[in-house]
């Protein structure tokens, strides 16, 4: 299954440490998994654990113009994309969580 | 086609967020989904013709305007619009019940409330 | 030839605009040409320049050149699908 998920949220909030456990646990069990970070979700490429999550087969992919908002540096691995990367996710999965 | 529903349901002043929410419905269209915004509970106040720039704070103009030229639907709930004494909306903004609000948040593939 | 079409291409203009309104207003003006035509669009958005050419390049339209005009100014040429 391809499982889909949106982050608004910066790395304080507990939304980091649940879109982790979750991306984790469906690579285990085999899902594909896409992340869209967005808003202050796009700090959460600076957080190891988080950026990690390209290591075990997430897709990442951010919204470049709040990067640039919020002047974060490129992570290699992460795709510095934009909102039409977030329709083609919200287009391509099965199931779709938003953490906001 | 999936259709989407977006939910905005918090202050717009001094946050992004709420602009920001319809920044996103807006690119959520680009795979031709059809996207519906719902506003509720405080976040009917950004589909009100307020004058943030008074206070320093752009109003999401231009985000309406695609979102209308999208023929998106936009939802303003009647019920929280009352609470607030709200009587005035945007063009395009439709006060609805709360019968026609939750109508395309079951009939949507996906669900993000803002 | 090469010269009649590129003197043809239809210009779009999207200084001052961001993501995703960069893309819609390609997109947009892209669906009023017929295919085989070319646009060439004008940005000043960087991360625009990077993203535009690769969205639309996903909907299977041809990118025939991207030009650096300036500091903060490009040209991307596209050939629609």
């Amino acid at each position: 299954m391809k499982l889909g998920i949106l982050l608004t949220t910066s790395p304080e909030n507990e939304n980091t440490n649940t879109v982790i456990a979750i991306s984790t646990a469906a690579r285990k069990a085999g899902h594909e998994v896409s992340i869209f970070l967005m808003y202050d979700g796009v700090y959460n490429v600076n957080k190891k654990d988080f950026a990690e999550l390209v290591d075990k087969g997430v897709n990442i992919a951010v919204c470049a113009l709040n990067v640039e908002q919020r002047k974060v540096g490129r992570v290699e691995g992460i795709l510095f994309g934009s909102q039409y990367d977030h329709a083609c996710i919200a287009a391509d999965v099965d199931r779709f969580i938003s953490f906001g | 086609m999936k259709k989407i529903t977006v939910v905005v349901r918090n202050l717009p002043l001094n946050t992004r967020r709420n602009a920001e929410a319809l920044r996103m419905s807006v690119g959520l269209t680009l795979r031709e989904d059809k996207v519906t915004v719902i506003f509720m509970d405080d976040g009917v106040y950004t589909a009100t013709p307020a004058r943030p720039e008074i206070i320093g704070f752009q109003p999401p103009k231009k985000e309406f305007e695609v979102l209308s030229m999208l023929k998106c639907s936009l939802l303003a709930d009647v019920l929280s619009l009352g609470k607030r004494g709200i009587t005035t909306l945007l063009p395009d903004v439709k006060a609805v019940n709360r019968e026609d609000i939750v109508k395309p948040i079951t009939e949507s593939d996906i669900v993000i409330p803002f | 030839m090469q010269d009649l079409v590129k003197k043809m291409a239809t210009e779009l203009d999207l200084k001052g605009e961001v993501c995703p309104y960069t893309f819609v207003k390609t997109k947009l003006k892209l669906e009023e040409l017929e295919s085989g035509e070319e646009l060439v669009v004008t940005f000043d958005h960087a991360p625009a320049v990077e993203n535009v050419p690769r969205s639309l390049k996903n909907e299977g339209h041809k990118i025939m050149g991207i030009e650096q005009k300036g500091d903060h100014l490009w040209k991307v040429r596209i050939r629609k699908a």
